[in-house]
């Protein structure tokens, strides 16, 4: 396990809505390089506002998201000069092709010096067909866009990767080729902060998992912890204690 | 990282399929327009020719005793604007000359009488195409520049990048814009090469630059669209919304408030028609020339009536003398009197006109179609500001024909007060060959922005306003 100092920092983070909805309550978490650390919960529990709030898509109520030690608040700019993010549903141009993409979001990723075959190589690590680099990406299946979303992650070459429900609607094959990209960039020395339902992959990609519940880190567990639990049963009994509660 | 979003706009617009549809459009439309207006121009402008040649040929042959039977109306043309194939204006409106006579001007025939209902719609010409056609896709072009992204998500990925707000909008405006006046210069470049292969006469003069300034305010006039277009899809979270919205602003600036500026004027400024204050100067012209007939008949009779007979035709008898300066004086005051009174009936009229086109005016400077139609259309001659340049080219020339020619010219009627009634001639010679010419003095370039600062304004309001509102929303948007 990763014993550095964390790239990705949850600082007593806390997010109350407009309406009144506490999406987070007083979360700490960090992740350090060459770790994986998966949230697990169900809707609502707070997975993607804490990914928002590391993206400073919203400002938190209290507390201070860190990357690479920078309040993500104060320079939100410079903060995510250091990180990757890749969502449940990868959106691209549909008119453009994969490269096109991957040029355009590695530009936006301050990658302005790459040539064809730098993202060629890149979309053939994460092995997207060849045919379909320069096919227009509409007609992409979701575990294509997929590919083509990590491709962009990987081509950032950022230190810290944010994935939301990355692996939710892909079959078990792409589910699998992705995790096996998810292992190579943690062995680069990658700090992953993914969010998921899926609790076997969790268990399988994960050197920590937390389990959230309404918006506050209820239960974490290390790899080594986990070869001795079952995290299924941990996690129903964690909801169902939630659901007793209500 | 700017240039990037710009290029990123530009690709998208280009790959999809309403660019190779506009530039279609474009490319159609706005030389055919140029060409279908330059034949026009030179069937006028060979009309006019005719008709100043005809004219001339007329009053060659002019003799004295044709003005003194009071049948001579020398007629004083207004040549097309050559520019009127960008914009027709006022064109077919305004008269193609006006007559003088002793009793003053009026106007002749305009081209409006041969045209077809159809005409009430709009001319096809540059302007029309630009405010009707260009202006609604350029705001369709806006239309999902942001709400697309929102909606597709894409949005949430570029600014999870290290990329400000204010770059994201200004980089997609000057790249969505971009995609728009390519096509739309191409265009407008191959219009003016039909002109300049049609041998028309575009580069004499201010010509080139009043060209190049029709050209930057239909440029302008599309930004500030695209900026409107820009405005709504940041305000909107779909681009469905957007689209819907679009089209309820396009009609409002584009259909009601011209339409509506005009007449809610009549409204709240009503002025009498022109035919009533012509009535009421005709009828105050013949009471006065009354008047003054029985005054002459008067005093006409109380000079000669005890005189020998033969004394009014003695010029140097002394009744004669004393008639002759007494008929000067009433004369030389009836005129001043009838000048005076009519003067002031068309004075009010035009006050109170002038009033109710600016009330209309600064009304329809609520929409930039307006603002940007109002000022081509004084940049190519065929605006406010030509008909202005028209009326008082015609004043001038009234003015000029009465000294050079109708004054020399007098006829006396005289009532009598037994009833009787008895009409006199007197004419001084006149050269028919060195009469004057009529002209009318070209605003220049700076006339037109002097004149147009409100419509300026108004362009350059709907340039920054939208934006600026764009700015804000999108700043503030909530990107989740």
């Amino acid at each position: 396990m990763a014993t550095s100092q964390p790239i990705l920092k949850a600082d007593d983070l806390s997010m109350r809505y407009e309406d009144g909805v506490l999406a987070l309550d007083h979360l700490n978490l960090d992740v350090r390089p060459g770790e994986v650390y998966c949230l697990l919960g169900a809707n609502g529990a707070g997975k993607t506002t804490t990914i928002n709030l590391f993206l400073n898509f919203i400002p938190p109520t209290t507390g201070t998201c860190f990357i690479n030690g920078i309040d993500v608040t104060k320079d939100p700019l410079e903060a995510k000069k250091y990180v990757a993010f890749v969502s449940e549903n990868v959106m691209l141009y549909g008119n453009f092709t994969a490269r096109q993409n991957l040029d355009f979001f590695a530009k936006l990723g301050g990658k302005t010096a790459l040539a064809k075959n730098d993202y060629y190589q890149v979309m053939r690590r994460v092995s997207l067909q060849e045919k379909a680099f320069d096919q227009r990406v509409k007609n992409f299946s979701k575990g294509m866009r997929q590919k083509l979303g990590i491709s962009i992650a990987i081509i950032k070459d950022a230190p810290a990767i944010l994935l939301d429900e990355p692996t939710s609607g892909l079959d078990p094959k792409a589910a699998t080729e992705f995790l096996e990209i998810m292992a190579e960039l943690k062995n680069e020395g990658k700090a992953i902060l993914m969010s998921t339902h899926d609790i076997f992959r969790a268990k399988e990609i994960g050197d920590r998992v937390g389990i959230m519940r309404e918006g506050r880190l209820v239960m974490e567990r290390t790899r080594e912890e986990l070869q001795h639990e079952d995290l299924n049963k941990i996690y129903i009994d964690y909801m169902k204690s939630a659901e007793q509660a209500t | 990282m700017w240039k990037t979003i710009v290029k990123k706009e530009l690709l998208e617009n280009i790959l999809s399929y309403r660019f190779p549809l506009f530039g279609l459009i474009a490319m159609l439309l706005i030389p055919l327009g140029m060409y279908v207006n330059q034949l026009d121009y030179t069937k006028r402008v060979r009309d006019y020719e005719e008709q100043v040649r005809l004219a001339g040929e007329a009053a060659s042959s002019l003799k004295i005793q044709d003005v003194m039977a009071g049948t001579v109306a020398i007629k004083g043309f207004r040549r097309p604007a050559l520019l009127s194939v960008y914009t027709r204006g006022f064109e077919s409106i305004l008269p193609r000359y006006y007559e003088f006579t002793q009793e003053g001007s009026k106007p002749g025939e305009s081209s409006s009488g041969e045209e077809s209902i159809l005409s009430v719609q709009g001319k096809f010409d540059f302007v029309f195409l630009v405010q009707m056609v260009l202006s609604l896709v350029g705001l369709l072009f806006a239309s999902d520049v942001i709400a697309g992204e929102k909606e597709a998500g894409t949005l949430r990925a570029m600014l999870s990048n290290r990329l400000p707000r204010d770059a994201v909008l200004t980089g997609k405006v000057a790249g969505g814009f971009l995609a728009l006046w390519a096509p739309f210069t191409a265009a407008f470049l191959v219009g003016l090469l039909l002109l300049i292969l049609g041998a028309f006469p575009i580069f004499g003069g201010d010509t080139p630059a009043r060209i190049l300034v029709v050209f930057l305010a239909a440029s302008v006039f599309l930004l500030a669209y695209f900026t409107l277009g820009t405005m709504i899809s940041a305000s909107s979270a779909k681009t469905r919304t957007a689209l819907v919205a679009i089209l309820l602003v396009w009609a409002f600036f584009q259909l009601m408030v011209p339409k509506l500026s005009d007449m809610l004027a009549a409204i709240i400024h009503p002025v009498r028609t022109e035919t009533q204050i012509s009535l009421e100067k005709s009828l105050l012209a013949g009471s006065l020339g009354m008047e003054t007939a029985r005054e002459l008949g008067r005093q006409f009779d109380l000079i000669f009536g005890a005189a020998p007979k033969g004394a009014a035709d003695d010029e140097k008898s002394p009744e004669r003398i004393k008639w002759d300066a007494l008929k000067a004086g009433i004369e030389e005051k009836a005129k001043e009197r009838k000048a005076q009174q009519l003067g002031a009936i068309g004075e009010t009229y035009r006050q109170q006109k002038r009033r109710q086109q600016d009330l209309a005016v600064n009304l329809s400077l609520v929409s930039p179609s307006a603002a940007f139609a109002r000022f081509v259309a004084d940049v190519c001659g065929t605006g406010e500001l030509e008909r202005t340049k028209y009326n008082e080219a015609v004043k001038a020339h009234e003015r000029a024909l009465d000294g050079a020619l109708f004054s020399k010219v007098k006829r006396t009627l005289m009532i009598h007060p037994g009833g009787g009634t008895s009409l006199g001639f007197s004419a001084q010679p006149v050269d028919f060959k060195t009469l004057p010419q009529f002209t009318i003095a070209p605003a220049s370039l700076a006339d037109v922005f002097k004149a147009n600062w409100k419509s300026l304004l108004s362009l350059a309001f709907w340039l920054i306003a939208p934006f600026a509102a764009a700015y804000v929303r999108f700043i503030k948007y909530d990107v989740r």
